[in-house]
């Protein structure tokens, strides 16, 4: 960990240098002094502000970088999951683009299969089944891809040891389906899968989930697909708590401080009566009272919080895999 | 009211004047020779010809004492021949006008039967009034009476006979009377004509109202002139193959329903159809001496070949079922035409009646018995030029609006091209199906387009003072229809840099979209904020605004009041929140619609709560190189404003910030949320890339310069004491002797005094 921190600095540094170039004009107005924007820029790296707006190529440079756009991203758009519109990938895909102008469609749509089971791209999905399975896939993506050609070299009965890890991911999408109607067992042998994939932590130079998280996660099963395997792996909280951007699941709408942000943001709404500043509650929207529904499957996972809060998603895309 | 050339000389003619008797017959200033001479020519008469012409129906008229009847015109050259129908025509309706007409033949008193002699030799005779002159008797064929008159009657009438009202079911046989010229059978009950072949001299023959239902028994009297067949129940006209010399031919008041077999009538002059029931008229060809037609009283409402009649001259068509000018179009093309009527028609009820009768046929005289005036004429042909023009600007209109169809679809099917081309952006994907109506399969190319190239120069002209800017070419248009401007294309939006009047500049409210990337309507949005001021609400259709950013770039206008966004090619309305993203990016401009629907509070509020907190976020924690680095210069004042008083005031957003920052037009905190253009955004991203590389490259240098310096400081650093030997060294043997150093350095400060 300590040296991807030193590496996410070094980012950000680059990035304070880069900006500094077109500085010197703006240096005789006291508040930015360069020294005193340096500060900020630092500052900014250690909350992870600093990836807004800015390039994809920046954005995912570090895994810092990676779990900073995934925070912001929540922050920014926790209401839209509180309000309880279901979206589209594409949707959410534009709203990925607000904080990252050139964001690529691929991820997202990838991120998508992850919730969609490939089937229908065009469903609506809930903002909290989106946002864990598009963590998984942003901040793991590499990790995601080796994997997946370890998969198909276990369906194939490659042996899996010797896998060059690919580049290509578009190989894989044109595969899968024919394959998985060919073994008429589905998936691989969990255990093998497993031996394969501690054997990739070790060597590989991205980050990667802890592996005993993922030891976990296989135990449970004799045999998965890659996609159950992906489920699985965005709906463990353990995960979520390693990488460290987001919260537990059930305080995924919680957010005090923003709620009270927001709470002072809508009394300036132009032309708005005080009538707003009345709402009782913060995290009550007007238009909608929320039918909050427990899932049905997230008492397995997080049987400790049994969420009054909850996304109001339909969780018709959920087959636990396990 | 004597017309002065009436040559009667039969005294007691003369009170056939007040019948307007145009026909002249001349006896001869003897009576005894009893000769009769039909004058039918055109030229005769000079007589009344108000009351002839107006009489055709005379009854209605003299009945109620219409004072044109009387009064005679000194300018009519109507024929003698018309005016014989009309008397004709006229006696059976009118017991006394008929006599008198009657009288034209020479002997006619009122009692007319009186100087005939008829012998009763039949049941159906009626009671014979003179008695003594006609002697009707029985033949030996017994349904037919036979008549004879006395020799001294035939003497003395030796070319005429009268059977009026002698309620006669059949004609009798007239024996011995070959000269006879002139038979009147008027008023009684023939149901058949019969007997009279042997009349071969016949050239008046008068059966007005009796019962006949066919025409028939005629075809011997080669020399018949005159046939007056009205009043009576004929269905057909038929049976006149022989009758070349026919010069009237009277069938009104039948139950005609055509006109036919009359082609072969080249010397008719007059033919009455009046009151039948005639609905078209046309076969009137080879009716080339033809100076009359009667049509009133029929159904008709078209009216055909009468532009093949060269002799036509008057035309009455009076209480017919015509209701539009297209329907007797051939009368404009008729140049003998010089008299018509056409009251009692519905096309007589409109307003443009008489003036597009007078535009269409300038050699009228009488329209409706009225003489047509310089004056009418005059402002028919104003009002018809006015009419002209408007037709010709409507069809100039429905030119371009042709034109303006084509091209859109010519720019649809362009747009479709390209967008197909990049159908493998999964962004177009939707936009297939919403598709389907622009792409509907329009034969029109480039080639139908230049077909018009004529009128475009006409139009361009037609244009301008019709105050209705419009350019089309065949892969843009821009149309100015009021208050909206209308932009399809992309070659459209360079219009944008001509140079818009004021006026019309200042008239657009409404923008419009259509088939243009919206990419690159982002590119000329500043120069819609300069050129349209006024401009309040805009339109997109088919610009591929696919994310929800895009409208970030809407942001920059002065106001916008409207926004509408056609689902159709603009995924972007699919999504749920795109509405409350506009509401919120947008909220600078207080909208009031989108899309049609009035923004409510609750939108309002919905929209901050959904987005409020990406605007905080953008604001507070964006650090502040990068701040300035996306605000750009114009905002920067904004920025440090709102820092001044952060600054002042920490952790408190007071009142009177709120309200400054709303006065500065858009928030500050969205200002952060903007859109670039894909390629702008690639260039940026080039432009960071180059950036680093410099950046790189000058430390890089920097990093090279120092290491030679700190490599040349080693090496003096090594070489120093050595050099510090040397120079202490040298110093020492300067001053080893003491004396001759004091005397030189003494000697160097006298020199230097």
């Amino acid at each position: 960990m300590a040296t991807e921190k030193d590496g996410n600095l070094g980012s950000g540094s680059r990035g304070v240098g880069a900006q500094k170039v077109c500085l010197p004009k703006d240096a005789e107005s006291g508040a930015l002094s360069p020294a005193g924007l340096r500060v900020s820029g630092f500052n900014s790296v250690c909350q992870g502000t600093h990836i807004l707006f800015r390039e994809f190529s920046f954005i995912q440079a570090t895994p810092h970088n990676r779990a900073s756009f995934l925070r912001a991203f929540w922050r920014c758009f926790r209401t839209v999951g509180k309000n309880g519109d279901l979206l589209t990938m594409k949707e959410y895909h534009c709203l990925l683009q607000l904080l990252c102008p050139d964001f690529p469609l691929e991820l997202t749509q990838k991120a998508a299969r992850i919730v969609l089971m490939d089937d229908a791209m065009d469903c609506l999905m809930s903002f909290s089944d989106f946002l864990f399975a598009f963590q998984i896939q942003f901040y793991y993506s590499e990790f995601l891809e080796s994997v997946a050609a370890i998969y198909q070299d276990l369906l194939s009965g490659k042996n899996p040891n010797t896998v060059i890890v690919p580049t290509s991911s578009s190989g894989q999408h044109r595969q899968r389906p024919a394959l998985g109607e060919a073994s008429m067992l589905e998936g691989v042998e969990a255990s093998l899968f497993y031996q394969c994939l501690e054997n990739l932590c070790d060597r590989h130079k991205y980050s990667c989930p802890p592996p005993a998280l993922v030891k976990e996660v296989l135990s449970n099963v004799q045999r998965l697909t890659f996609y159950g395997f992906l489920v699985a792996l965005s709906k463990h909280h353990g995960i979520n708590q390693a990488l460290g951007a987001l919260p537990d699941k059930g305080d995924l709408m919680h957010d005090p401080a923003m709620d009270e942000e927001l709470e002072r943001l809508l009394v300036q709404v132009p032309g708005l009566v005080n009538s707003v500043s009345a709402s009782p509650e913060a995290s009550c929207l007007p238009s909608r009272t929320p039918p909050r529904v427990a899932s049905p499957w997230r008492p397995l996972h997080h049987s400790r919080k049994v969420d009054a809060e909850s996304d109001g998603s339909t969780e018709e895309t959920d087959e636990s895999e396990t | 009211m004597i017309p002065g050339k009436y040559r009667s000389v039969s005294g007691r003619a003369t009170n056939n004047v007040n019948c307007g008797l145009h026909l002249v017959i001349q006896t001869s200033s003897l009576p005894e020779k009893n000769k009769v001479e039909f004058k039918l020519n055109k030229e005769t008469s000079s007589f009344p010809g108000r009351l002839l012409q107006h009489d055709l129906e005379r009854n209605y008229s003299s009945r109620q004492g219409d004072g044109r009847v009387i009064s005679p015109s000194p300018r009519n050259k109507s024929s003698c021949i018309s005016s014989t129908t009309n008397v004709t025509e006229l006696c059976g309706l009118e017991m006394k006008t008929a006599m008198s007409s009657l009288s034209a033949f020479g002997d006619s008193s009122t009692q007319t039967p009186s100087k005939s002699r008829m012998r009763q030799g039949c049941h159906s005779a009626g009671p014979n009034v003179s008695g003594d002159h006609i002697n009707l008797v029985s033949s030996s064929m017994p349904s037919f009476p036979i008549l004879q008159r006395s020799s001294e009657e035939k003497i003395l009438y030796s070319d005429r006979l009268t059977l009026e009202r002698q309620k006669l079911t059949v004609c009798p046989i007239i024996d011995g009377e070959e000269h006879l010229r002139l038979l009147n059978f008027q008023h009684n009950f023939i149901t058949r004509i019969q007997n009279i072949s042997n009349l071969q001299r016949l050239i008046f023959l008068d059966l007005y109202d009796n019962q006949i239902e066919e025409i028939s028994g005629l075809s011997t009297l080669r020399s018949l002139r005159v046939l007056l067949l009205g009043k009576n129940r004929i269905r057909k006209i038929s049976n006149l193959e022989n009758l070349k010399n026919l010069d009237v031919l009277d069938l009104h008041g039948n139950q005609i329903t055509k006109v036919e077999n009359v082609n072969h009538l080249c010397d008719l002059r007059v033919l009455n159809l009046a009151r039948n029931l005639l609905s078209h008229v046309d076969n009137l060809n080879g009716l080339d001496s033809l100076t009359e037609l009667n049509l009133r009283h029929n159904q008709i409402t078209s009216v055909r070949d009468v532009d093949n009649l060269p002799c036509l001259q008057r035309l009455f068509l009076s209480f017919n079922n015509i209701s539009s000018f297209e329907n007797v179009s051939c009368l404009a093309d008729s140049s003998s035409l010089s008299d018509i009527t056409f009251d009692g028609n519905p096309i007589a009820q409109e307003s443009w009646y008489k003036h597009t009768i007078l535009q269409n046929m300038m050699q009228l005289r009488q329209l409706d018995m009225k003489r047509v005036t310089e004056e009418e004429r005059r402002m028919a042909s104003v009002v018809a030029k006015k009419e002209e023009e408007k037709k010709r600007e409507s069809h100039k209109q429905s030119l371009l609006k042709e034109k303006k169809r084509l091209t859109i679809n010519n720019v649809a099917r362009k747009w479709d091209l390209q967008q197909n081309r990049g159908a493998n952006i999964p962004t177009n994907q939707d936009r297939k199906d919403s598709d389907s109506p622009s792409q509907d399969p329009c034969p029109i190319d480039g080639s139908t387009i230049s077909a018009f190239p004529e009128e475009t120069g006409s139009l361009d002209s037609g244009l301008i003072s019709a105050l209705q800017g419009l350019s089309v070419t065949d892969t843009h248009l821009v149309e100015v229809d009021g208050d909206t401007l209308s932009l399809y294309g992309s070659g459209a939006l360079e219009s944008l840099d001509r140079n818009w009047s004021v006026q019309t500049a200042g008239m657009v409210t409404t923008v419009s979209f259509s088939f243009i990337e919206f990419d690159e309507i982002v590119q000329v949005l500043p120069k819609l904020k300069i050129k349209f001021p006024n401009s309040l609400h805009l339109k997109f259709k088919e610009t591929n605004l696919v994310m929800l950013q895009q409208f970030n770039a809407l942001a920059q206008l002065r106001r916008v009041d409207q926004l509408t966004v056609d689902p159709q090619g603009n995924p972007v309305v699919n999504f749920t929140l795109w509405k409350y993203y506009v509401l919120f990016r947008l909220s600078h401009f207080s909208m009031q619609k989108i899309n049609g629907t009035e923004v409510t509070q609750n939108d309002m509020i919905m929209a901050e709560r959904l987005f409020g907190i990406l605007a905080h976020v953008a604001s507070s924690e964006l650090p502040q190189y990068r701040m300035i680095s996306i605000l750009g210069d114009t905002r920067k004042k904004q920025f440090q404003y709102l820092l001044e008083t952060k600054g002042k005031k920490p952790g408190i957003t007071s009142e009177e910030n709120n309200d400054s920052k709303r006065l500065t037009g858009e928030n500050t905190n969205r200002a952060t949320l903007n859109y670039t253009t894909r390629d702008f955004y690639n260039e940026k991203l080039e432009e960071i890339k180059e950036k680093k590389k410099f950046c790189k490259m000058y430390i890089e240098d920097l990093v090279k310069e120092a290491t030679e310096i700190n490599m040349k400081n080693e090496a003096l650093q090594k070489l120093w004491p050595q050099m510090f030997i040397e120079l202490v060294r040298d110093a020492v043997i300067e001053i080893r002797n003491k004396n001759s150093y004091m005397k030189l350095c003494l000697q160097q400060i006298t020199d230097q005094k």
